[in-house]
């Protein structure tokens, strides 16, 4: 697109040069000539400008509203991969409402085959130091499991327990710790999202 | 070095109650028994101890500590040519401060009246209620001066033990850890068991780049970092040597075990299975590396041939459920780790031969339990860890076997227990007093004292013995005027 555009303003700054050397060898030459003479042929030369410069601004145009479209896309994939999913006290089981959540990353993990993630497993402060790497683990592969299961390549994940580490709210109550337990999912690899695929 | 004579010898036994020394202490414990049963009163063991920057008035309340009858030692001003005078004095500090913290001699003060000229006179410090004297003397050139500590038995008014100690200069990086060798080796001359002076506590805590390995002597002196990785460290563990702690951390993408050189604190990979590694302990003869590992999707307690560098062998086998945090016995034929396998986490005891795990820690039908963390005990007779009351981890120990379970502490969160070479004292994480830190417990007494002050500081891990000669290169001499009486 960048490239594009610098091919017609170098093109219609080449007209632009005739114009001005054309110009430049009549004046010595005034009297007998009359005026309409070269009217025609500049005519044409401006029209051809008018309409190439008429077509690059629809080109710049169009090539915007494609690059709109595909970042309105792109943030909806991005959102749709970066939504958490939450889980139980102690468990690394898939509630309900992480399901749903899972199922849109299925969608979207198909449409664009080329995404590859890191799918990080994390856990409130309660338990062990120790115990918790080992669950935010279990809740990492657990999420993998099941994107699996809806058969996206297992290649595509890599899974990383965080443990208690990596608090979303540094509280110590009810809601912290339900906020806190969960997976988190950073793209390693964006593919081609906006070339569909 | 009849040593195990000492273990009939009537000063250890309640006999000694009979002189006057003994019936002061005696008259203490009793004291402090009342004060115990009477659960709501603070005030007289504070009075007691007036030395102790915190008492455990918590652990004392509805949980049993048996009273103690702790022998009195006195320990008069060193003598020193004028020039040693301040290294004197530091080395007798060092020294008090170390018998009081071993818990198993009561520190005595002497008045500044005191006669020490001419013999040494029994009779007196009978009186004052010492049942040890400890005499000390820096002599010697002034680059290499020797600490030279006599102990004197008051009731049988008898020299018990002497030896020289080579002291470094006092700015040497060594000097304290060779003060705490000489206090130790004191603490054996009286008890028959070495003290735990001369050693450190490896723990983690926050710093600007993240969570990183910290070591401090077991006063609360010499603290510094060690670690460099801005990263995320977790789980120190020292070698039986002394000289290097393994820990896990995220310095790389995938989590593996490290290991820490002490001097220089330098870090090199030593463990990295495909997946998380974590929760590395050392044999106890250092020859194997037990560890825990992600293996599809859970973890598995592993142990790696640290002499061949290969060779990483797994212990557990339990689908669906994780195991960690595996602690040898002193026999290194046993081990004890945390699972969740039945549903709830527990504390197992397993062969390192064959396979099977017996269930240690009680299983409540139907609760939240949460049993974490274990330590076996270089003693080999107990193994702490903590577990939930009431959602709130406390510390316990139980028997290898089941039995004997007993709560340590009360008072805020308590967890992560580590031994003391002494299996006596116990290291944990804790909030009690309000502040977060990391505090020592006498499992015997119940006395506490604050290790570490810090929000973060945790996952604690107390070394073994430090030879000092291993440490620094300086030797805490092999006495030759290690004559007995």
């Amino acid at each position: 697109m960048v490239i594009n555009f610098r091919r017609e303003v170098s093109w219609l700054s080449a007209i632009a040069l005739t114009l001005v050397v054309a110009g430049c060898a009549r004046a010595p030459a005034p009297e007998p000539e009359p005026p309409p003479e070269p009217e025609p042929q500049v005519q044409p030369r401006d029209e051809a400008a008018e309409r190439a410069a008429r077509e690059a601004e629809e080109q710049r145009r169009r090539e915007e509203e494609e690059l709109r479209r595909l970042e309105t896309e792109r943030r909806r994939v991005l959102s749709v991969i970066g939504e958490r999913v939450h889980f139980d006290f102690d468990k690394s089981d898939i509630r309900p409402d992480a399901e749903e959540v899972l199922q849109r990353k299925v969608s979207v993990l198909r449409e664009y085959p080329g995404i590859r993630l890191r799918i990080e497993g994390h856990c409130d402060e309660r338990g062990s130091n120790e115990y918790n790497l080992a669950l935010g683990q279990r809740r990492a592969e657990s999420v993998r499991r099941y994107l699996m299961s809806y058969g996206i390549d297992a290649g595509r994940f890599t899974t990383i327990s965080y443990g208690e580490e990596r608090p979303l709210m540094d509280a110590h109550n009810e809601e912290a710790w339900a906020q806190n337990r969960r997976a988190e999912f950073p793209v390693t690899d964006h593919g081609r999202i906006g070339a569909g695929e | 070095m009849l040593r195990t004579a000492r273990l009939a010898d009537p000063r250890q036994s309640p006999a000694r109650l009979g002189t006057v020394g003994g019936v002061r202490a005696a008259l203490g414990a009793t004291a402090l028994l009342i004060g115990g049963a009477l659960a709501l009163a603070p005030a007289p063991a504070t009075a007691q101890e007036p030395e102790r920057d915190s008492i455990p008035t918590d652990v004392r309340v509805g949980i049993l500590y048996q009273p103690v009858y702790r022998p009195g030692i006195v320990m008069p001003v060193i003598a020193a040519p004028p020039e040693f005078t301040e290294l004197a004095d530091s080395v007798r500090t060092v020294i008090l401060r170390d018998l009081d913290y071993g818990d198993r001699l009561e520190v005595m003060s002497v008045g500044d009246d005191v006669p020490l000229e001419g013999p040494v006179n029994y009779g007196l410090w009978d009186q004052l209620g010492a049942v040890w004297l400890l005499l000390g003397a820096i002599e010697g050139p002034a680059d290499a001066a020797t600490l030279r500590l006599s102990l004197h038995d008051v009731v049988y008014r008898l020299l018990q033990d002497v030896r020289a100690f080579e002291l470094p200069p006092l700015q040497h990086p060594a000097f304290r850890m060779a003060v705490h060798s000489a206090a130790d080796q004191v603490v054996r001359w009286a008890t028959s068991s070495t003290g735990i002076a001369a050693t450190r506590i490896a723990y983690v805590d926050r710093s600007p780049g993240g969570l990183e390995v910290f070591v401090v002597d077991n006063d609360g002196f010499g603290l510094r970092r060690l670690s460099n990785d801005s990263s995320i460290a977790y789980s120190p563990a020292w070698s039986p040597s002394g000289d290097r702690i393994a820990y896990m951390s995220y310095k790389s993408d995938d989590p593996a075990i490290y290991e820490l050189a002490i001097n220089p604190g330098t870090s090199s990979l030593l463990v990295d299975l495909p997946g998380m590694d974590l929760t590395p302990t050392y044999s106890p003869d250092g020859t194997l590396l037990a560890f825990a590992a992600t293996v599809e999707g859970r973890t598995e307690v592993y142990t790696y041939n640290l002499a061949e560098r290969c060779c990483a062998r797994r212990l557990t086998y339990a689908r669906f459920a994780n195991s960690l945090s595996p602690t040898f016995s002193p026999d290194g034929k046993r081990f004890a780790f945390n699972s969740d396998r039945l549903g709830q986490l527990h504390v197992f005891v397993q062969s390192t031969q064959d396979g099977s795990a017996e269930l240690i820690t009680r299983y409540i039908y139907d609760q939240s339990v949460h049993n974490a963390a274990p330590d076996w005990s270089p003693t080999g007779d107990r193994i702490a860890f903590h577990g939930w009351v009431e959602g709130v981890p406390q510390i316990f120990t139980v028997a290898p076997d089941g039995r004997g379970l007993r709560q340590l502490t009360q008072e805020g969160r308590n967890e992560d227990p580590s031994w003391a070479p002494d299996g006596r004292h116990i290291v944990f994480a804790s909030t009690r007093g309000g502040t977060a830190g990391l505090w020592v417990l006498d499992v015997v007494s119940g006395r506490v004292r604050r290790l570490v002050r810090s929000a973060e500081a945790r996952l604690p891990d107390w070394s073994g013995r430090l030879d000092s000669t291993s440490l620094v290169g300086v030797r805490a001499a092999a006495g030759p005027n290690r004559d007995n009486p």
